[in-house]
């Protein structure tokens, strides 16, 4: 009988096993793939090994104006991939090393729930049974795979791929097409057109990068399209195949996009079937477990945390998300907040985000006011950035004098972005921001002098 | 020679004072008779005044510090004479003196920020009546509302100590919170702060909050299921006190009652004459101050007492302590707890002034203000819960003593006066006693003389 059993080991599920476990809590991990989960093994991590050679290679052959040049850079693509195998593989044994530390059981397989009785839950890893008071649900999510003709096959022929499979790519395709510009999407989209491909995005909204403010969107659609990257917004992919993807336009027309590789990146789905939520009735809307502030499902001493719940698909939603539902297990008082929670592209230039949007403001009636400057405000920024064009957006509640939102495109962006967020989930008011210190030159300093720039 | 003015000791109980307000600063010229700072136990307030003519040189404590007892507070002299020496810190902290500044002006009410608690909403909640510039100071910088501090300071005074639990309890604002909002809302920000979405949301839980789940079965409830407060000091003298007096003494308690009509009509008496003219110059005081019945139930009890030595008296393990004059303890319902002030020698006291001095040991207690060691030395004491219609009820004896008289609501009852019924006021009288200390006889011929004093009240009083 364990204290704490966690269906999946992403970072929702290590995280849940690791804090709790670390409380003093008898906790047992089921995992059916890998330890880490779809971040570690073929989503945030590995895609941020490939962006930093991508980062080195348009370095090395853009360098003149900095007065730098080289010959003969080349991108090594195999070379580029065994790394980013090894990194993962350090990461994730790095993870199960602190599993350890925290006396959490792993156990490898597909945990199947059996039912619940008298508030125990019984899981089933192939023929043994475990038994557990609470239950963290943490199955994550995968990519959205639509029915479009020759997406099936090309899958089979490994010519159409999620990002699970373009992150093993050891060649460098002539071409690729990019089903989707949201942010996985555009991270392939940058890399593959840094290293040599001509990449074409097809993108079904009128905006690309999602929920992201919409200025800074078309910014970076703008330097993306200075690159040679080709955008077709509005547009709907009908058919794959044949080194072409077949697409409509918005006025009806249909065309094709050159297409050697299809990476399919049009969203993910909750992986909520399958393993037995219904044996113990979790309510499940639209495939994804429904639940609280405290990540509790609709039965006592179940819980659901990351992408399995849908609220927010990111590691680090899923991270906190585990925390509190932990805290909440161990009766401490603890609530889920999404209104600091930030996002990052990391693409070239990168992007990132913490709070409201101007879109999101009007959509819910949210008073704001904005002050926007371009990041050569910032010292380092001019340093080093020859032609950069980014900008830092920062929205502000006129009656409560606090930061809304912030939104930057430029380098570190990244980095940054954590101060706006810890600015706006401890709602500190304008003046109390103008009394934190920067370290100076700094591209961070960005966000003072927006702040100051505020009347 | 300069003079040092000291932390005066205020009864032999009190070891420490904490200093509630300076209302002169170092540099000031002041005269004796001047008000130089008011200082608090645990129970009351006290101001300090010089007692020479001079200058302030030097402040060695701020607001909010607890001073021992005879300690150095502060120099009087002449400018430009050495100081040093009286300094308690030693003198290398004395210069610290002109940082003291009793009228520093808070955050708030100084710089009216946009954006500042002030310009967003009126404080939906009470702020407590006194709070410490101390406290103050430190809730504005943590952040912490003060509305939900606790007043364990005397005269219900906020002090740093309830601000220091307070944070120590998360009950926190965001600075953008402010402190426009309703003391009901639990905070869901950051550290369990009140934010700004759960003001705006107008979240009474975030146990409510959550969306309802199907399998919620319970009613939907509007408020908080519940709240916690610390225990203020005198809560947790009052819970020792009567859980030591429940445990360990064999205590029960005895009902009786007495016609009040003797009472009834005296007090109507005194009140017409008082109505009618008659002063207290002209010697009729109890027509100028009406004692209350519970003043004559005082009297009353303070002479049958002493014929009745065991319920005048404290009990330990080893002797009994009998007392030749009564020390009449009076429970007083006060806005902070129960208060059981003495009011000493009540057997040698007219019924005028018994009943002067126990309502000025009563308002004592209410404002804070009571003197530390009258809360001390009952032999015997009485609680009325009558006022509040309790027919009958069983007090809880204050230890050592060995009884507690509890005065019961008047009520209507009948009795066959030559074949008729008649109705007559009967006034409840309920007496716990110790059983360590007396038997149940003893303590019903108490109660039985008692009862008989009251029903010849006028007789007892020509005596």
């Amino acid at each position: 009988m364990y204290d704490l059993l966690v269906l999946g080991g992403g970072p929702g599920g290590y995280m849940a096993a690791e804090r709790a476990g670390g409380a003093g809590l008898s906790v047992l991990l089921v995992e059916k793939n890998k330890i880490g989960g779809v971040c570690l093994n073929e989503g945030c991590v590995p895609s941020k090994t490939l962006l930093n050679s991508a980062k080195i290679y348009d370095h090395a052959c853009h360098g003149e104006k900095y007065g730098v040049t080289s010959e003969n850079a080349k991108i090594d693509q195999e070379a580029v991939i065994s790394r980013k195998n090894k990194v993962v593989k350090n990461l994730v044994s790095g993870i199960k090393y602190t599993l350890k530390n925290n006396k959490v059981t792993i156990k490898e397989g597909l945990g199947v729930i059996l039912g619940r009785e008298n508030g125990i839950i019984s899981v089933a890893v192939g023929d043994e049974v475990y038994e557990a008071k609470n239950l963290v649900i943490a199955t994550g999510s995968e990519a959205v795979v639509p029915p479009i003709p020759g997406v099936k096959e090309g899958i089979s022929d490994g010519t159409v791929m999620t990002n699970r499979e373009i992150l093993d790519l050891t060649t460098i395709p002539e071409s690729l097409v990019v089903v989707g510009g949201g942010v996985i999407g555009l991270e392939m989209a940058s890399y593959f057109n840094t290293v040599g491909s001509k990449v074409t995005v097809i993108e079904m909204l009128d905006h690309i990068a999602g929920p992201a403010d919409r200025e800074l969107s078309t910014l970076l659609q703008k330097n993306f399209a200075k690159k040679g990257i080709t955008f077709n917004l509005n547009c709907k992919v009908t058919a794959v195949g044949s080194g072409q993807v077949t697409y409509t336009t918005a006025d009806g027309q249909t065309q094709n996009a050159a297409a050697t590789k299809t990476l399919l990146s049009i969203g993910r789905r909750a992986v909520s079937q399958g393993f037995g939520l219904e044996k113990i009735g979790v309510l499940v809307e639209r495939g994804r477990i429904v639940t609280d502030a405290q990540g509790r499902t609709n039965v006592p001493g179940v819980y659901a945390v990351g992408d399995v719940n849908g609220v927010w698909m990111l590691a680090h939603a899923a991270y906190r998300e585990a925390e509190v539902a932990v805290n909440t297990i161990l009766g401490k008082k603890d609530n889920m907040r999404y209104q600091a929670m930030p996002s990052v592209l990391y693409t070239n230039p990168e992007m990132a985000f913490v709070g409201e949007t101007e879109e999101s403001c009007i959509e819910k009636g949210i008073k704001y006011e904005k002050t926007v400057l371009p990041m050569n405000f910032s010292g380092r920024y001019m340093a080093e950035n020859e032609g950069g064009d980014g900008i830092i957006k920062i929205l502000i509640d006129p009656d409560r004098q606090r930061l809304l939102g912030c939104h930057l495109l430029g380098t570190y962006a990244s980095e940054i972005i954590v101060s706006a967020g810890m600015m706006i989930e401890s709602e500190m008011r304008i003046e109390d921001i103008k009394e934190i210190i920067f370290p100076h030159p700094t591209v961070s300093e960005i966000i003072r002098e927006a702040i100051f720039h505020h009347n | 020679m300069a003079t040092p003015v000291i932390m005066p000791r205020q009864g032999q109980s009190v070891e420490s004072c904490i200093i509630g307000k300076w209302h002169k600063q170092a540099g000031d010229v002041v005269k004796a008779g001047d008000l130089l700072f008011t200082y608090e136990t645990d129970k009351a307030t006290f101001d300090e005044a010089s007692k020479v003519d001079g200058t302030l040189l030097a402040v060695f404590f701020a607001e909010g510090d607890d001073v021992p007892c005879l300690m150095n507070v502060c120099v009087i002299g002449e400018p430009g004479e050495s100081f040093a020496e009286f300094n308690p810190n030693g003198a290398e902290t004395a210069a610290a003196a002109p940082e003291v500044s009793p009228s520093v002006p808070s955050p708030v009410s100084d710089e009216p920020a946009k954006g500042s608690a002030e310009t967003v909403a009126a404080p939906a909640g009470d702020l407590p009546g006194a709070i410490s510039p101390r406290a103050r100071n430190l809730a504005e910088k943590a952040g912490a509302d003060l509305r939900f501090a606790l007043s364990s300071g005397p005269n219900g005074r906020v002090i740093e100590r309830d601000v220091l639990e307070l944070i120590a309890s998360g009950k926190l604002a965001t600075s953008a919170a402010g402190k426009g909002y309703d003391a009901q809302l639990t905070g869901t920000g950051i550290g369990g702060r009140v934010s700004v979405a759960d003001i705006e949301k107008g979240i009474v839980s975030a146990e409510t909050a959550s969306p309802s789940l199907p399998a919620a079965s319970s009613p939907a409830v509007s408020g908080p299921e519940s709240y916690t407060e610390k225990h203020s000091n005198i809560r947790k003298v009052i819970a020792r006190s009567m859980q030591a007096s429940l445990s360990q003494m064999a205590q029960l308690t005895l009902n009786t009652t007495f016609d009040a009509s003797d009472v009834l009509a005296l007090r109507s008496k005194f009140k017409k004459a008082g109505e009618a003219g008659l002063k207290a110059e002209q010697g009729f005081t109890l027509a100028e101050n009406v004692p209350t019945i519970n003043d004559i139930i005082l009297y009353a009890a303070s002479r049958v007492l002493l014929h009745h030595p065991a319920c005048n008296a404290h009990y330990d393990e080893e002797k009994m302590t009998y007392f030749n004059h009564v020390h009449m303890g009076v429970a007083v319902d006060t806005p902070r707890g129960l208060m059981v002030p003495t009011v000493f020698n009540t057997d040698l006291m007219s019924l005028s002034t018994l009943s002067v001095e126990a309502k000025a040991a009563i308002n004592a207690c209410k404002t804070g203000a009571i003197n530390p060691d009258a809360l001390r030395g009952g032999t015997f004491t009485v609680t009325n819960l009558g006022t509040m219609g309790i027919e009958s009820f069983t007090p809880v004896i204050n230890p050592p003593q060995t009884c507690i008289l509890g005065v019961d609501t008047i009520t209507t009852r009948v009795r066959e006066v030559n074949g008729e019924l008649k109705g007559y006021p009967a006034m409840g009288l309920s007496l716990t006693f110790d059983h360590r200390a007396l038997d149940g006889a003893p303590a019903a011929k108490f109660l039985k003389e008692l009862v008989k004093a009251l029903e010849n009240f006028s007789l007892l009083l020509m005596q």
